[in-house]
């Protein structure tokens, strides 16, 4: 089988097609990969010569060949090379992040022809810039060597033209017979993959497309269809919104869209104006999460109040906006102060107002409607004329499926990017459904656990190994191309369609294909389709005009099935996990290390609980608890979760994913080490998730919660989790660490005050240190705008090659991240606050580590920066005793390199460390070289914004600004100079290089602040 | 014995010896076939220097992980055990050199074992640093020596560099001041010797002793002069072993008290264990007439003193971090006095401030054993108190956040135990080879003590 390599476009054209992303922070955006052909050609030399090298690039090099696809053509060396690539030089391709159905922009960096990096796309409409952890993570994926590499029929491996032959005669059968054929879809977001399913649908008699989603949110659209008549699940603006009101939707962590809606959540907390201004987020919820952790106001209320306290709210909005929707349940107005609060707050600011709620419950969905609608939010805050084409799940559809399926109505049944055994385990028998039908395809690129039950299993590429495009909202259409050839012999789920339809097409020709038929007519009708093509790939999206069908009017709905009685009983609530999802990226070893960003546990999913509920049971953290009565018995380590409800517990989707079994064996393996994954890592709480009345529920009444007597220990990243220290023996007072600091809008002028009047900054005995000639690089972290998403984390991660270490290690407290989050609680119950604080190295000026290093291992360069010199360093750790941040980190052993393929994601500007030297945060120095030497070679001086570390770069939020401090005209100098800026620290007359910006909540209730 | 006479008045051996019988005494434990004791000792102090090699090999070869040190805890069991055995090193230059200077002629007959005792306690301690690096192969680096790497030096600011150069000055002066010690001695060895390997090598070391009065002379004025040199060795090497703290800006760790607080602090652990080995060698070595209450009295009175100063810079720290205002600070000692280390600091004020003041009743100061017992609390003490000092500060110090905690490893036990080993091996091999006790020097104080002047009289030399 011979797949063309994708990269067939002409180079040369490519080159001619102008970069429309800043010239400077990127990246020529050349529309096409590496010229594989030069690549092979050098292959196939190596080959011819036998030359084997052990040079890593050479190596890699090697690699490739064995896993490329194409044939051998010309067995010369390309001396001269192609213009578009120089080694040693970075590439970067617009893409579209294929991590999850919220379809953020994303660059693909690729460095000598393999992809090494993901960043946000800036500019992007809806990410901004911005690109989660997950995002970023998904790229360590292409590089597993535990994905399917040859399609499997009946579990055994055959070639694709076998493959093909068979499916192509079982569907024949079909077409002409009267079986039915389902393809079950899941986060199905490309247009041209759409267009396709429905042309191979429509060869058979009875063909469907289902979608759902594993977190489904059809209950938004179900209302939308009772209200506006379609559908719809509107793109929520959220920097349209002065006030939202938030219920249960963690729309900062894991809801919809989360970079998009952090990105506008952002733009709406203006706090270094002359007059700063902050939207207010009133977050209501049963458990703490990454939303509510940075609420402004937060509420906490049982799921089952959902409904009713949604009617309450609409109580009072409605008598504010003299309109009375039918069905609403009696109010008693003493107890309901706070929302008749609420509800006058929203009133007050309606038309920028934002009601949005996260539950899978039609009645709540429609008072969110109607509340919208009272507080004139459609068409401003909620977006329905662009409303949003991701997450298309419908309940209905998915449910009627397995009824199909239980009564074997269904002939073929083929699985785009489905897990449903995995996903739903509980709203069918899946196995023996699956079982029962003839022929069931999976395109999965891992043999998961729905996969390994069907008989026919057609690898998907790595979205960044082949073609694609995703249309995310109505008028963006994005586009995805290659950037490296397949490793393995996977094929798109486009090419496998087509080749089933008997009309194999190149996926590049199909998508071009659909592009100009279906969107260039609506984004650029009168260009050439050439340079439309390229300028689309280029930027990697395009606006079209188009918009949704204008919907008619507002269809009030009763209100009558809100309810008003709340039954508080126990109940369990599912929640997809901030590191992995709903576990598609469980298989992701930097996202299991990932610590969540609340309760900083990694490699494991745990059961939370109110410190109440926990004290009442007798329940301490990593005890192992049995849940009985939501489906099958769930046993997990629980873990005292502060602000949930009482009579909640929470539990996180995404793990116990069959294959995590493997990770047991991450990290140094010697004498003392503990095994603790017993199988799975953490274990799959979706068997949780019911179908009740037609929709899945994801919190479950009734449950019971025991004590196994076990033990399960959690790698946790924090021990300690407030700033306030106990002072036994002292008096009361001064107890709380000021590491952090915090205040409300009102209080925020005479906060500044204080805060700059705290410290006095004397004056040094000694002339500085080190001349300021150079520039002086230097960081701002704006807190308020920190949501905890550890994107930058990732990020790090990823761009600074730093090792996975395995769930003992990080439970001796040696987790390697050079970047990590530092989260405190402070307060109890409803009152609980949240502070996230990225700590890296602060690039001290007086650092302490210089002056400990026997060796001169860590030294001052020119430019401000705390170098840390590996093949110097002999390991003492004086220095990171000596770091008052703890930011440096030690190479307990020599953390594993020997996966050749995963190699391929190692960043070659970034050395690998050996064991027994120190390492820490670099202010991502490969990258101000690289901006210095771009401007020497431009002939201009380095302008502000031309070095992004790889956090600033991807953070969704923009809380990091970097730049030169010796500039007092730069980003960085004037945000360091801004009213909130304070170092951490800075009474060790250290000098820290990074300023913290303190956190700036605006309740509601409080007097003043000036409302936008 | 009258309490109301001077204890310049009592002799200092238990019975009266001439000149020859010292010899015969100390040299013939040389010559006598080695009792069974010896070997019941020597036995297991090589296993476990054996299982020391063994664990250090393995934490060499696959890494510093293998101890139970994290992100925030980057010290902990090398370092106690470096501070601890640098500390225990300092009695035997106090003895061997300040006590010389000073004239207390008590010192003849523990200055011997004592600075050998140094000198094997220093080996111990300067193993830490090496083996606690992450590349310990390049252990040279710390060396400003002269390299083809430009000018890459080592950094004279860090208090690491000091101590590298502190450790090797200290040993290499106490082992030229014990050896200068031992060369009348060996020529009295080499002169009672077989002919064979052992007169000759004897010979060799005795680098050609005729025991003339020029001879006698010479080796007095350099035996003074090397006192001279360790005296102020005494001070200064724990006072930098402390900088390694002092210099830090860790809470627990950044205060001026410490040069003295730790000198004094090394001073009571190496009394401890030197009051500990004689008490064991008196008794194996059936030294009853040498070693004497004469002498184990006056160091267990320096344990007061010194027991007294540590016990102050306890309190004094309380008071720094009080007065300081300082929120780490103040929080660091409260931590220590009741958090989870509390159990350590109360052993270490136990051991060190309030066991060793039963040494005010007389009555404790003449039961050897319970010296003994004293002593070894001591030792515990002292162990304690560089262990609370290093991990209580590393383990919650400014950022909460990165409170961590910590446990020791088999590894960390083993290599600890290994040391003892290296230290028991050493110890009971000198005590094979060499005369425990200065055979030249005892001879000048067998007259000592007014009292018995009649008898002091007859010496004639």
């Amino acid at each position: 089988m011979n797949i063309k390599h994708n990269h067939q476009d002409d180079a040369s054209t490519m080159n001619s097609v102008p970069s429309l992303v800043g010239p400077s922070d990127a990246p020529t955006m050349a529309g096409d990969g590496a010229d594989s052909r030069w690549v092979i050609a050098r292959r196939s030399f190596l080959q011819a010569t036998g030359f084997t090298l052990a040079g890593t690039s050479l190596a890699t090099l090697g690699l490739l060949s064995g896993c490329a696809p194409a044939p051998v053509r010309r067995a010369l060396p390309g001396i001269a090379g192609v213009p578009e690539q120089t080694p040693g030089i970075a590439q970067w391709y617009a893409t579209v992040c294929g991590g999850c159905p919220a379809g953020c922009g994303a660059l693909a960096k690729v460095r000598d022809g393999r992809p090494i990096k993901l960043e946000g796309l800036p500019g992007h409409p809806l990410s901004r810039g911005g690109l989660c952890a997950i995002g970023q993570a998904h790229l360590l994926e292409l590089y597993d060597g535990h994905r399917l590499q040859d399609p499997q029929l009946a579990q055994k491996t055959v070639t694709w033209a076998t493959l093909d032959s068979r499916i192509t005669s079982e569907l024949a059968g079909l077409r002409t017979g009267s079986g039915a054929v389902r393809i079950l879809a899941s986060g199905l977001t490309s247009p041209t993959l759409r267009a396709t399913i429905t042309r191979f649908l429509a060869g058979f008699t009875d063909g469907k497309l289902v979608e759902y989603d594993p977190v489904s949110v059809s209950a938004i659209r179900a209302a939308h269809q009772t209200t506006h008549g379609a559908p719809l699940l509107p793109t929520y603006r959220f920097e349209r919104a002065q006030v939202v009101a938030s219920f249960d939707a963690d729309f900062l962590g894991t809801w919809l869209s989360p970079v998009a809606f952090t990105a506008g959540w952002k733009q709406r907390r203006r706090l270094e104006a002359a007059s700063p201004q902050s939207s207010q987020i009133v977050q209501i919820e049963s458990r703490m999460s990454l939303t509510g952790s940075k609420a402004d106001s937060r509420i906490v209320v049982h799921p089952n109040e959902i409904p009713v306290v949604l009617g309450r709210l609409t109580h009072f909005v409605s008598r504010l906006a003299g309109a009375l929707p039918t069905g609403l349940p009696s109010v008693s107005h003493a107890l309901d102060a706070q929302w008749r609060e609420l509800a006058g707050l929203l009133w007050k600011h309606r038309g920028e107002s934002l009601v949005v709620c996260g539950n899978n419950d039609l009645a709540s969905q429609l008072a969110v409607n109607a509340l919208n609608q009272m507080l004139a939010n459609y068409g401003a805050s909620v977006d329905i004329a662009q409303p949003c084409l991701a997450y298309n799940g419908s309940d209905a559809a998915l449910l009627t499926l397995t009824q199909e399926l239980e009564r074997g109505d269904i002939a073929a049944l083929i699985l785009v990017d489905a897990n449903p055994v995995y996903e739903l385990p509980a709203i069918a028998p899946w196995k023996s459904l699956l079982a029962q039908v003839p022929l069931t395809i999976s395109f999965a690129p891992y043999a998961d656990e729905t996969a390994s039950l069907c008989r026919v299993v057609a690898p998907d590429h790595h979205p960044l190994e082949g073609w694609g495009d995703a249309e995310v909202q109505v008028g963006l259409i994005a586009i995805r191309q290659p950037a490296i050839n397949p490793l393995y012999r996977t094929r798109s789920v486009l090419s496998s369609l087509q080749a089933w339809m008997g009309t194999p097409a190149d996926d590049q020709a199909t998508i071009r294909q659909y592009w100009t038929a279906h969107v260039q007519p609506y984004a650029a009708p009168l260009q050439n389709a050439d340079t439309f093509w390229h300028s689309a790939l280029a930027t990697g999206f395009v606006k079209a005009s188009a918009t949704a069908p204008t919907p008619g009017s507002f269809f009030w709905p009763s209100m009558a099935g809100l309810g008003s009685k709340v039954s508080t009983e126990l109940t369990l609530v599912c929640v997809p996990s901030n590191a992995v999802g709903s576990g598609k990226h469980a298989l992701n070893p930097w996202l299991q290390e990932l610590p969540d960003p609340l309760t900083k546990v990694t490699w494991d999913n745990v059961l939370t609980l109110s410190p109440a509920a926990a004290a009442a049971q007798g329940i301490q953290d990593g005890d192992v608890v049995r849940i009985d009565g939501a489906g099958d018995p769930i046993t997990l380590p629980a873990l005292i979760q502060r602000g949930q409800h009482d009579e909640v517990v929470t539990v996180s989707l995404g793990y116990g994913r069959a294959g995590t079994e493997r990770f047991s064996a991450v990290g140094p393996r010697w004498i003392e080490r503990r095994e603790w994954q017993d199988g799975a890592v953490g274990r799959n709480v979706a068997t949780a998730i019911a179908a009740i009345d037609g929709r899945l529920q994801y919190s479950r009444n009734g449950i019971r919660i025991t004590r196994t007597g076990a033990k399960h220990p959690l790698a946790k990243t924090q021990q300690q989790d407030q700033l306030e220290t106990p002072r036994p023996w002292l008096p009361a007072g001064s107890a709380m660490r000021n590491h952090v600091q915090s205040t409300t809008l009102a209080q925020l002028p005479a906060f500044a005050e204080h805060l700059h009047g705290e410290h006095h900054p004397e004056g040094d005995m000694w002339p500085p240190d080190h001349a300021n000639a150079e520039p002086q690089w230097g960081m701002v972290i704006d807190l308020s705008a920190c949501t905890g998403c550890s994107g930058c984390v990732m990020a790090c991660q990823a761009e600074n090659n730093i090792p996975v270490v395995g769930k003992d290690e990080v439970m001796r407290g040696r987790e390697m991240h050079w970047l990590r989050i530092d989260r405190y609680y402070s307060g109890e119950g409803e009152a609980t606050q949240v502070a996230h604080q990225p700590m890296l190295c602060a690039q001290c000026g007086n650092a302490p580590c210089e002056t400990v290093c026997p060796v001169l291992a860590t030294v001052h360069s020119e430019d401000g920066l705390n170098q840390q010199v590996y093949n110097r360093c002999v390991g003492t750790r004086y220095c990171a005793n000596n770091c008052p941040y703890k930011v440096r980190r030690f190479n307990w052993f020599d953390y594993p390199h020997q996966d050749p393929i995963e190699n391929l994601v190692l960043n070659p500007d970034v050395t690998i460390r050996t064991r027994g030297v120190m390492e820490k945060c670099t202010f991502c120095v490969q990258r101000i070289a690289e901006a210095r030497i771009r401007a020497k070679v431009e002939g201009r001086p380095l302008a502000d914004g031309d070095i992004q570390p790889a956090c600033q770069q991807s953070c969704p939020a923009q809380a990091i600004t970097f730049g030169n401090l010796a500039d007092p005209q730069s980003a960085v100098s004037r945000a360091r100079e801004a009213q909130r800026g304070y170092q951490v620290l800075a009474e060790l007359n250290i000098k820290p290089s990074i300023t913290y910006q303190a956190i700036v909540r605006h309740p509601i209730g409080e007097a003043g602040g000036q409302h936008g | 014995m009258a309490n109301t006479e001077s204890v310049l008045r009592l002799s200092l051996l238990g019975q009266p010896k001439s000149p020859t019988q010292v010899t015969e005494d100390i040299a013939g434990l040389l010559e006598k076939p080695i009792g069974i004791g010896w070997w019941v000792a020597f036995i297991p102090a090589v296993a476990l220097l054996i299982l020391g090699i063994t664990t250090v090999s393995y934490q060499i070869s696959t890494g510093i992980g293998t101890w139970g040190l994290n992100k925030t805890i980057g010290w902990a069991f090398d370092i106690t055990n470096f501070v601890f055995w640098v500390g225990i090193g300092h009695a035997g230059t106090l003895i061997s050199a300040i006590l010389f200077l000073f004239r207390q002629r008590w010192r003849t007959s523990v200055a011997r074992a004592a600075e050998a005792m140094t000198i094997f306690a220093v080996m111990c301690a300067g193993i830490f640093p090496i083996i606690h690096m992450g590349r310990p192969w390049r252990f040279f680096w710390m060396i400003p020596y002269p390299n083809e790497r430009g000018s890459l030096w080592v950094n004279f600011r860090s208090p690491l560099m000091w101590d590298f150069f502190a450790i090797s000055t200290y040993f290499l002066i106490s082992l030229l001041f014990w050896y200068v010690g031992l060369i009348p001695d060996l020529a009295t060895l080499r002169d009672r010797a077989k002919p064979g390997l052992r007169k000759k090598v004897l010979t060799f070391f005795s680098l050609g002793w005729d025991g003339s009065h020029r001879t006698w002379h010479r080796y007095e004025m350099v035996y003074m002069l090397l006192a001279g040199l360790a005296t102020p060795l005494v001070l200064s090497v724990h006072t930098i072993v402390s900088l390694d703290f002092a210099a830090g800006i860790v809470p627990g760790w950044h205060t001026t008290l410490f040069p003295p607080y730790f000198v004094a602090g090394a001073i009571l652990s190496g009394m401890a264990m030197v009051l500990c080995l004689m008490l064991v060698l008196r008794k194996v070595l059936h030294l009853e007439d040498y070693l004497t209450l004469r002498h184990f009295d006056p160091m267990t009175k320096v344990i007061i003193a010194v027991s007294c100063m540590v016990g102050l810079a306890y309190g004094t720290e309380f008071f720094t971090a009080l007065y300081s205002s300082s929120q780490y600070e103040q929080f660091i000692f409260m931590d220590r006095a009741t958090g989870t280390l509390a159990w350590g600091y109360w052993i270490m004020v136990a051991c060190n401030v309030v066991i060793p003041q039963l040494f005010w009743f007389p009555q404790v100061r003449s039961n050897l054993g319970a010296i003994f017992a004293i002593c070894v609390l001591i030792n515990v003490g002292m162990w304690f108190e560089r262990f609370i000092i290093i991990v209580s500060s590393l383990q919650h110090d400014f950022l909460p956040s990165s409170w961590s905690s910590y446990t020791p490893t088999s590894v960390e036990l083993a290599t600890f135990a290994g040391s003892f080993g290296l230290f028991f091996t050493c110890f009971l091999l000198f005590i094979r080879f060499l005369p425990v006790i200065s055979i030249g020097e005892l001879k000048t104080v067998l007259t000592y003590g007014r009292s018995s002047g009649q008898e002091g009289s007859t010496h004639a030399e």
